[in-house]
């Protein structure tokens, strides 16, 4: 069984009625493992996800007795339509060109309320951008969900680089052998360890717009800024302000499943490799790094797929102010009763993750036979 | 020679300014919560912050238990740290007894529907807990299951699919020699996995336990919904969430940092206690070659 099956199979056909016997038993004995697996996702999750699907295509109001109708992919519509229109030059009268700030000398352009359609649902101006020497307008008929799906993405994308970064960093220095290791590894767990509802109020406290908070207190000590500088409410820092909480907070986790892995690379390797001369950083990129992709692979795909979801954080440290798309979610379905309309922003996050955790298996040839 | 000698002494140095930074870095904020924790309300407001609780008139080093005293007298407190531990070891060892048997099958056997089946317990994970929300508690409902069960229930959600997944590759990096050796000695299968296999991926199940063990105890919005007709059964994140100030509505700091600090050292400790287990070389030796 097992892998002398795979030999078997990489042969010449061999019809063994006794291999295919083994064969069947080898895949019986997979289902009623995997059946316990299941019937608890059965139960807690089929039910669940079918009605998130179902809502999502109704108007239901969440804790009403409201009547719900059925409205296809309005939901839908409603949240994702985009558009793109070119705005037309203001001409000036007289002289037939185009219109100039004479302050900033900027080219003047129809403001894009004007272009912008309004029925059946009003487009909302999300940016401009010009090429070709004309000027262009993207509108959404929900800019706020468009620009939560945007900072979510660029706080996935960045915070997920680091971590890894950081946390294979960590890990190397944590699998190396020194006198205090066990105490290390503890303190290493640290910030995972901190809820994360608190340890967003910790570094709300030492984010603090005063002196009372520790970056302003040591920043002005420094000499950099005056001590009141404003991290959470200034739109341009808050994002790069959220991202460093959010490693700080979830290092620990890359770092821990990547040291996990190296413990799983067999140290005769290394001895091999060093008789043959290999230097340590060659010994990295040849022994370590291929090896440890499948714990890396994993590792990478749950850190993602809860950098997608982030709520926590951007719900205490920003309010209202920028939205991820899970607090969108929550927004939408907590403050608004939306909840039809809440439903399509889950199904929306679940096709984005999906579409992010297939990426990662084709790229990171993660085998799943 | 002396050259050498010297090389090695800066090289070791580097290495404990690494190991330093690493340290500050991880620690840093968690130091602050504890400076913070020691404090009165007056020195929390002081300007410039101070590294250590200091009096307001005269600088003196002067910590106050205040805080501490104030969260230990809250027995809601007290209450939801007992319903954490519950919750949060329960759901650990079912995630890890359930996944890692499914981990087996996934990463060792051959049958139709793997990929299938991998990516499907993945989907279960892939929603906004928000989103899931509505549906999970009406089931709940229909079934009738108390709080605490039902958190436990409801934190598979996502407890499940992390350590199926992560059991399922550290079970596929495992040599298949060990299996050929063992099914030669005439071991069946689930004898294969359970004394050869699992003994083996303890690194592996450690780390996968304390991950979910962590999670679970920080899982505040399931909490919350579950534990609302039924306040006895909250967790400590609910409770701490619930804290409001004695005088105004102005969010207390120094208690927040306080229950922070008394939660967090439980799972410090836990995690000293385990990390022998997390010990290099388990799987060298065990396969030649």
């Amino acid at each position: 069984m097992f892998s002398k099956l795979k030999i078997k199979g990489g042969r010449p056909k061999q019809t063994n009625s006794n291999t295919s016997e083994l064969a069947r038993r080898e895949q019986r004995l997979a289902y009623t493992l995997l059946l316990p697996t299941f019937i608890i996702l059965a139960l807690i999750a089929f039910y669940p996800l079918g009605q998130v699907f179902y809502t999502s295509f109704t108007d239901k109001t969440f804790a009403s007795g409201e009547k719900t109708h059925f409205i296809g992919f309005d939901n839908y519509k409603r949240l994702l339509s985009i558009t793109i229109k070119e705005l037309p030059p203001i001409i000036d009268e007289k002289t037939g060109k185009q219109k100039i700030d004479p302050r900033t000398g900027e080219k003047l352009y129809e403001r894009a309320i004007r272009v912008l359609p309004r029925k059946p649902i009003r487009y909302r101006e999300l940016t401009q951008f010009s090429l070709f020497g004309k000027r262009y307008v993207i509108g959404a008929t929900d800019r706020d969900f468009i620009q939560a799906i945007w900072n979510t993405i660029s706080f996935t994308v960045i915070s997920v680089l680091a971590e890894t970064i950081l946390g294979l960093g960590i890990a190397l220095v944590m699998n190396s052998n020194f006198k205090g290791r066990g105490i290390m590894r503890a303190t290493m767990l640290v910030p995972w360890a901190v809820i994360t509802v608190v340890s967003a109020r910790i570094w709300e406290f030492m984010l603090a717009p005063s002196r009372i908070g520790f970056f302003n207190m040591i920043f002005e000590k420094l000499g950099i800024g005056d001590g009141n500088m404003v991290f959470l409410s200034n739109k341009s820092i808050a994002l790069p302000t959220l991202i460093i909480v959010d490693v700080w907070k979830t290092t620990p986790f890359m770092a821990l499943l990547i040291l996990a892995g190296l413990q799983l690379i067999p140290k005769s390797i290394y001895e091999a490799a060093k008789v043959d001369g290999a230097s340590p950083i060659r010994q990295f990129f040849s022994i370590t790094l291929p090896l440890l992709k499948p714990s890396l692979a994993v590792a990478l795909v749950f850190r993602t797929l809860d950098a997608l979801r982030v709520f926590d954080i951007f719900q205490v440290l920003l309010a209202q102010k920028t939205y991820s798309m899970a607090s969108y979610n929550y927004y939408q379905l907590i403050g608004n009763r939306a909840m039809g309309l809440a439903s399509a922003i889950g199904v929306i996050i679940f096709i984005i993750i999906f579409g992010f955790a297939v990426l990662y298996m084709k790229l990171l040839g993660v085998d799943t036979e | 020679m002396r050259n050498k000698g010297l090389i090695e002494v800066i090289k070791k140095g580097l290495f404990w300014l690494l190991v330093i930074i690493i340290f500050i870095y991880l620690v840093f904020p968690f130091y602050w919560a504890i400076n913070s924790s020691l404090k009165s309300e007056a020195q929390l407001q002081m300007t410039p912050a101070t590294f250590v609780p200091r009096d307001p008139e005269t600088y003196k080093f002067a910590p106050t238990l205040q805080n501490y005293r104030a969260v230990f007298s809250n027995d809601k407190f007290v209450r939801g740290l007992i319903n954490s531990a519950i919750v949060s070891m329960l759901t650990t060892l079912l995630a890890l007894a359930v996944g890692s048997v499914s981990a087996f099958a996934l990463g060792k056997l051959r049958f139709k529907g793997k990929t299938l089946s991998l990516y499907l317990i993945l989907a279960m994970t892939m929603f906004p807990q928000v989103t899931v929300l509505s549906g999970l508690y009406a089931v709940i409902n229909h079934l009738g299951i108390k709080a605490i069960p039902s958190m436990i229930l409801s934190y598979m959600l996502f407890t499940l699919p992390f350590t199926t997944w992560v059991m399922t590759s550290f079970f596929k990096s495992l040599p298949n020699e060990l299996l050929q050796s063992a099914q030669v000695d005439g071991a069946t299968p689930f004898q294969t996995f359970y004394k050869i296999l699992l003994p083996l991926t303890a690194p592996a199940l450690v780390t996968t336990g304390l991950l979910s063990f962590i999670a679970a105890w920080n899982e505040y919005l399931f909490a919350l919904t579950f534990t609302s007709i039924e306040p006895t059964a909250r967790t400590v994140p609910v409770a701490i969430a619930l804290f409001t100030g004695e005088v105004s509505r102005q969010i207390p700091f120094g208690e927040i940092m306080a229950a922070a600090v008394i939660v967090t050292i439980p799972l410090v400790v836990l995690v000293l206690i385990f990390q022998k287990r997390i010990v290099a070389g388990l799987t060298a030796g065990a396969v030649k070659g």
